[in-house]
This record gives structure tokens, C-alpha cells and sequence, in this order.
């Protein structure tokens, strides 16, 4: 016993004496007081985003990252940012929340970002938002429609959108459908697939503001994430219940999963797809990977109907999409499959743009504070490839306000519905549709923003 | 003195002494690698849990995440519905998580060895459509949001607290309050019982130990423990199916397989490795030229052949071969 209490006594004062002797040691270094800008030096920016770049819910939105990166390299052949170039640091979160929380506290902790931009998804960006936002982190371009990151900038006053909300959206969407299938909605043949988080609900509340009400018998759900694992039991459900047009509110790989299974079912009803949610080469992606031939897989693409607040990225003589593409083409270090030109690349480059446009107006002397002034102030000055106006104030921190409807051609390019690109208005609350008068500003010779 | 006694007191000073040495060494650290070290101190507790389950009774789970989203989401219920303190919902945690277990155990007694494994997996699998079928109460698949607050204002004016030091402050109590229970435990009357289940179930049968009801009270025993684990990790931000997967009951067999199953410091180390090696393989490629889809991938990549050497070469894990070199 005797020798027992002495091992004991001398590894207690052996931690001890280390514990003392670490602090003494590294206490000096911490009396150095550092003034400047976390993420911000004289040569550089350090921003952070996540996103999923494996998992179920990664096709399609794994070429934002790369899209964004290829723009910055673009400023930063260009000189940068008032000479600092812009380095993006990407953490992929799987989508899921639990990892978003560990990747988030590497971004921040670890690789000292300036701020977070565009990153993906709505249930992952829930379990970070808070921290990011009392941490005052910028938390820009969230790759999320869900109003309830936006609408209130007293609760997330750092957190700013890069899609119009998804309840904007969905009113829009239901506005259409009020005025084009009055007859299947009376008849109750209109049912909803969406995914159980506050991206389905959202849609499910903004279809519900214009008294869109889907009956229980043709409102199927799923855990987002889990359409890897098949939704063929709730297509068959929908089928069973005799609908003609389904409203899908979840992520792509779950809209191209929903249609893929309906056609091995033989149920064709009309569909009408949330615009994050359609995007046409990550449907062909994922009905190529079931066995379904492009032709095939165009071929169900045809005639559904979405939403968009920008240009089709098959529209080629789109300015935006003209100069993007050359970007694209030259600048993006992606794999061969990612830097495909399609939806997901047009965003992250939008993205990129808009990042270089607030980065400017925020000025030489970039501080977190600063840019968050900037956006609140005068960021819905700002344009982009969309073509709806920005949003952006000391009210709200939405993004895009106005959508247009289209339905895919036999080429998978979504073209206006009725030939004309009608840009409808609203806001995530009661507020009525009404036609948009905004003309979006040119693009600049050299692709850059100007922000004066 | 009596031995039980001292070995109460070796374990109070065992445990105090490496709080001193981890609050003061909080001081030191950058906020990123405070964090760590709470996260460390979180999954501690959940290995602890499995030290006690398959270390001193031999039953195997494969789903003590689950058990440890029991108790995240009895703290975060309780945290979000009715503004308890983390405090109470801690203890929740333990009260839920071990009538839960007390359930689960009077199942588990009945089946063994890869039956229990399978069964405990099913349970981490069942997470999600259970949260999802109670989206009321548990919040869905996107789940309740909690978080560790902030210090009190008697601390804060006496001295400026990070987020991250402040995680390891709270952790720190928790987490060892769990380890001088469990270690006492581990050398307790009952302990030992545990452990002549684990080495002969007929011949402890035969001395007298009922061996059913000894399963059944360590299963309830190892679920507490989770449970207070699980509110803990809950704590970072979110508790939520996708906050305890699989895999989060894999990584805490992988770190109590590193360590050493059965042994408390092992488990420690073990919760150290599987922390800091994605961290540690960063700094070794920081240099090189390899691409996130890669990189990002690595660290589960080197673990997974971490724990397959340790199973083939030294089963025992690290603090097992410190053991042999001993004797």
C-alpha cells in the first residue's frame, strides 16, 4: 500500500508540474495582442463554406464549390480583391448536421475564416447558424430557401441568402397552378412529395398561403437524405391516389429518384418541381446510375414544370451565362464530371461574383463588421446573373423576390411556359404576386462586379 | 482505513488532479484545439460506457450512440421545452437513458455475443424513423436545437471565456464525475462480479452471482453512463438523428478497441486517438499536394487501419501492451 500511495503521489505532481510548466511556457505568446481581421491578411482572404460532397444528397450540389472556386481564381488572375487574393477552404458535411457542426468548428477554429459563403443545405446549415451568427461570423449566400434563416436578421443578423426563399417560390408556384390546373386542384387530383425538414415544410407553407392544401391521401413525406434508400413506396402511394400533377419540394437527387421510380411504375402524372430541386444533368446523373439511357432520362425530363429566379444555363446568349461559361471552361479545376456546365455551376459562379462584389464594397479595410454593414446597406444594390432584383437590408437578409416558371424542353433547357419569361414578385409573408418591372444591369467586359 | 475507502480516495485524487491539469491546460490551447479536447471529454464518457458493458461484463454493443441519443434528447427536451439548465438536464439524461437501458438490458440478458451486437446496431438504425415519428416532441430528422450557453456572468466579468473553453469547462465536471464513478465501480464488490460474468458465466453462476440480473444491471449501469455522454455531445449544437449515426458507435468501439477494452486510461487514449489523428494526418500532409476529395478522406481511411493493425497485432490495445510489458 505503502508503494501504491507514493505512485499515486508522484503522478499527481508529475501532471501538475507539466500543466504549470505548459502555461508558463506558452503564456507569453498569448500577451501578444492580435488586432487584425481573423481570415484577412495583406495578401489574402480566407473564406469557408460547406456542403455535400459525397452522400446521398452530393450530385448536383458538388459542383458549387468548385464553380465558386473557379471564379475567385478568376478575380485573383485578376489582382484580387484591393490585392488580396481569395482562398476557399471547402469541408465536406456529408449532409449531415451532426458532421456541419464539426466541419463548421474546423472552418472557424482551425482554418480562421473570414466568413462562411455559400453553403449548402437547410438542415445542416440549422445546426450551425446560431453559433456562426454570436461568433459574428458573415454567414453569406447560404445555399438555402428557407425564410427562416432570413426573415428576422435580429435572430441571425450575419446569415444572408443566395435563393429566393423557398415560401417566395412556392407561392409563385401555387399562383400558377391556381391559374392553370384550377380544374385538377378542384378535383383534388394535385398531390405534394416532400422532405420532412424546414426546406419541405417551407414549401408546404408557402403553397398553403395561397390556399393550396394538399389532402392528406396525396401529401407523401420522406427523411431527408434517406432517397438513397428508394421512395417507391411513396410514389406508389401518390399513384394510388389517383393525382395528375405531383409538387416535389425536396433536393435534386430525390426529385430524379421520385421521377425515375413513377416511370418503372407506369404512373405519368404532370410534375412541378422547387428549382433547387431540378436541375438537368443531375437528374440524368442519377437516372443513369438506375440504367436509364440520357435519352431516357430527357425524355422524363420533358414538360416538367419549375421555377427559376436566373437564366436557363442552356440559354447561350445570356450575357451571364456566356461570360460564366468561359470562366468555367478555363478556370475550374473540378473533376472532369464537375465541371460540367449545367444549374449547379451557374450558381456556385454566381455566387463567386456576388462574394467579389460584397468583398469590394466592404472596401480595403475589410473587417466582419464592415461587410455585414455593406450587405445590409447597400447589398440589394448589387447585381448578379439572376434576374431578379436582391433583397438584402437591415429588414430582411432574403435574397431573390421574384421567380419566372418554365417547363423542360426536349433539349432539357427550361424555357419560359407560354414563351414569354413573365418575372412574378413577392415576399415570404402575406404579401401579393405581382409582375416584376427589374431590368438586370449588363456584365462588365471583364466579367468582374462593379461596385461603386 | 479500509481498502475500499482508499481506493475512493486514490480515485478522487486521480480525478481531480487530471481536471487541474486539463482546466489549466485549457488556458493554453487555441479555441480549435479546446474544442477537440471537450469533444475528447465527451466521447470519453461514451467509451467509459462501453469499458463498463464489454470490458467488464463482455456483452457487445454496437449501438452505444444510440444510447447516447437517448440521453441527448431527454436533456434537450427538457433544455427547449421547458428552459431547464443544462444541469438538470444532465441528470435527466442519466434517469432516462437508464430506464431505457433497464428495457434494453432485460432484452439483452436473454441473447449474447453477436445477437446483442445485431440488436443494439438495430436500435442505432431505428433512430431516425423513431425521431421522425415523434417529430413533435424530438424535432424530426433536423432535431432540437441546444447549445452550451454561455458562462455565467460571475465567471464572465471575472475573465473572458471562448465559446470552445467554455464547452471544456462544462464537459470537464461531467466528465469526471463519470470517470471516478465508473472507476470505483470498475473496483468495486459488484465490479468484480461483473467481470467473473464476463471471464465464466457458469462458475460466477455456481459462486452465487446471478448472472441475468448482473447483465441486466450492467446494461442499465453502461446506458446511464452513454446517456450522460450523449447530453453532453448533444450540447455542440443539435441533437438529432444525424448527431448520433452509426458511425458515432463505431468510432466509440474503435477508440475503446485503440485503447484498450476494459481499461479507463485506455479508453482515454483510445478517445484521444480517434480525436486528434485526423488533426495530426492534416499537419503530416499539410505540404503535399493531395485534393480535398482525398485528404478529406484519409483520416477514416488510417484509422480504419489503425484499429485492423491493433486487432490483428495487438489486441489489446495500448494500455493492454503496457500491461504485458509490466509483468
Amino acid at each position: 500500500m505503502k508503494i501504491r500511495g507514493s505512485q499515486t503521489k508522484r503522478w499527481v505532481i508529475g501532471i501538475v508540474a507539466g500543466a504549470v510548466a505548459s502555461t508558463l511556457a506558452i503564456a507569453p505568446s498569448q500577451a501578444i495582442p492580435v488586432r487584425s481581421e481573423v481570415g484577412v491578411s495583406a495578401t489574402e482572404i480566407v473564406l469557408g463554406m460547406q456542403l455535400p460532397q459525397t452522400g446521398a444528397a452530393s450530385p448536383g450540389y458538388k459542383k458549387v464549390d468548385d464553380a465558386m472556386r473557379a471564379y475567385f481564381d478568376y478575380v485573383n488572375s485578376k489582382g484580387g480583391v484591393n490585392g488580396r487574393k481569395i482562398k476557399l477552404v471547402v469541408k465536406d458535411d456529408v449532409y449531415k448536421a451532426g458532421l456541419t457542426i464539426s466541419t463548421a468548428s474546423t472552418l472557424i477554429n482551425k482554418d480562421k475564416v473570414f466568413a462562411m459563403v455559400g453553403s449548402v443545405g437547410t438542415q445542416t446549415h440549422i445546426s450551425i447558424i446560431k453559433d456562426i451568427n454570436r461568433r459574428g461570423i458573415p454567414d453569406l449566400f447560404v445555399n438555402s430557401g428557407y425564410s427562416g434563416f432570413y426573415i428576422d436578421p435580429k435572430k441571425y443578423p450575419t446569415s444572408f441568402a443566395a435563393l429566393g426563399t423557398y415560401v417566395v417560390e412556392s407561392k409563385i408556384e401555387a399562383d400558377f397552378l391556381k391559374k392553370n390546373y384550377a380544374a385538377e386542384l378542384a378535383a383534388g387530383k394535385v398531390g405534394i412529395l416532400y422532405q420532412t425538414d424546414d426546406f419541405g415544410r417551407n414549401v408546404v407553407a408557402g403553397f398553403k398561403q395561397q390556399g393550396v392544401i394538399f389532402p392528406a391521401a396525396n401529401t407523401q413525406k420522406f427523411v431527408a437524405g434517406s432517397q438513397g434508400l428508394g421512395l417507391t413506396a411513396q410514389v406508389q402511394a401518390l399513384q394510388k391516389a389517383g393525382v395528375t400533377l405531383v409538387v416535389i419540394g425536396a433536393v435534386a437527387s430525390a426529385t430524379a429518384i421520385t421521377i425515375g421510380t413513377a416511370a418503372k411504375l407506369g404512373f405519368a402524372p404532370k410534375w412541378l418541381v422547387t428549382s433547387v430541386g431540378s436541375d438537368a444533368t443531375t437528374f440524368k446523373t442519377i437516372l443513369a446510375s438506375q440504367g436509364q439511357s440520357a435519352a431516357a432520362a430527357a425524355f422524363l425530363l420533358t414538360g416538367v414544370i419549375s421555377a427559376s429566379h436566373a437564366p436557363s444555363p442552356g440559354e447561350d446568349t445570356d450575357e451571364f451565362v456566356v461570360a460564366f461559361k468561359k470562366i468555367n471552361t478555363e478556370f475550374n479545376t473540378g473533376a472532369a464530371d464537375d465541371k460540367v456546365w449545367d444549374n449547379n455551376v451557374l450558381q456556385g459562379m454566381n455566387i463567386g461574383y456576388l462574394t467579389t462584389a460584397a468583398l469590394m464594397g466592404a472596401g480595403k479595410d475589410l473587417t466582419r463588421k464592415g461587410l455585414i454593414a455593406f450587405m445590409e446597406g447597400k447589398g440589394a444594390t448589387l447585381s448578379s446573373a439572376a434576374l431578379s432584383p436582391l433583397s438584402y437590408s437591415s429588414k430582411t437578409h432574403e435574397a431573390y423576390n421574384s421567380f419566372w416558371i418554365g417547363a423542360y424542353d426536349a433539349n432539357s433547357v427550361l424555357k419560359p411556359i407560354g414563351g414569354t419569361r413573365v418575372l412574378n414578385t413577392t415576399d415570404s409573408a402575406d404579401g401579393p404576386i405581382t409582375v416584376s418591372t427589374y431590368k438586370r444591369p449588363a456584365i462588365a467586359a471583364d466579367a468582374l462586379p462593379k461596385v461603386g | 482505513m479500509d481498502k475500499g475507502k482508499k481506493i475512493w480516495r486514490k480515485n478522487l485524487i486521480k480525478s481531480l488532479t487530471l481536471g487541474v491539469f486539463l482546466f489549466l491546460l485549457s488556458f493554453t490551447f487555441e479555441p480549435y484545439n479546446q474544442g477537440q479536447l471537450a469533444l475528447v471529454l465527451m466521447l470519453f464518457i461514451g467509451v467509459l460506457s462501453l469499458t463498463v458493458l464489454t470490458g467488464a461484463s463482455g456483452q457487445i454493443s454496437l449501438g452505444q450512440g444510440a444510447l447516447m441519443a437517448v440521453g441527448g434528447y431527454a436533456s434537450a427536451s427538457l433544455i427547449t421545452n421547458l428552459g431547464a439548465s443544462i444541469w438538470v438536464g444532465f441528470l435527466v439524461a442519466v434517469s432516462a437513458t437508464a430506464i431505457f437501458g433497464l428495457i434494453l438490458g432485460t432484452a439483452a440478458a436473454r441473447v449474447s455475443g453477436p445477437y446483442l451486437a445485431g440488436t443494439t446496431l438495430v436500435i442505432a438504425l431505428a433512430l431516425p424513423s423513431v425521431a421522425n415519428r415523434f417529430e413533435s416532441v424530438l424535432g424530426g430528422d433536423v432535431g432540437l436545437i441546444v447549445d452550451f450557453g454561455t458562462p455565467p456572468a460571475w465567471i464572465s466579468n471575472l475573465i473572458e471565456v471562448g465559446y470552445e473553453q467554455w464547452q471544456l469547462w462544462v464537459a470537464l465536471p461531467v466528465a469526471l464525475t463519470a470517470l471516478f464513478f465508473t472507476s470505483n465501480l470498475m473496483a468495486s464488490r459488484a465490479g468484480r462480479s461483473w467481470q467473473a460474468v464476463r471471464d465464466d458465466e457458469i462458475g460466477a453462476a455456481v459462486s452465487g452471482i446471478p448472472v441475468a440480473r448482473t447483465k441486466v444491471i450492467v446494461f442499465v449501469v453502461s446506458s446511464a453512463i452513454a446517456g450522460l455522454g450523449g447530453a453532453l455531445y448533444g450540447l455542440r449544437g443539435l441533437v438529432g438523428p444525424s448527431v448520433y449515426p452509426v458511425s458515432l458507435s463505431l468510432t466509440l468501439l474503435t477508440a475503446a478497441i485503440l485503447g484498450g477494452v476494459g481499461s479507463i486510461a485506455g479508453a482515454f487514449i483510445g478517445t484521444l486517438i480517434v480525436v486528434f489523428l485526423p488533426d495530426l494526418i492534416d499537419w503530416a500532409i499539410s505540404g503535399l499536394a493531395i485534393s480535398e476529395q482525398f485528404s478529406n478522406y484519409l483520416p477514416s481511411l488510417l484509422t480504419g487501419v489503425l484499429l485492423l493493425a491493433t486487432i490483428i497485432i495487438n489486441p489489446a490495445g495500448v494500455m493492454g501492451a503496457g500491461h504485458r510489458r509490466k509483468h
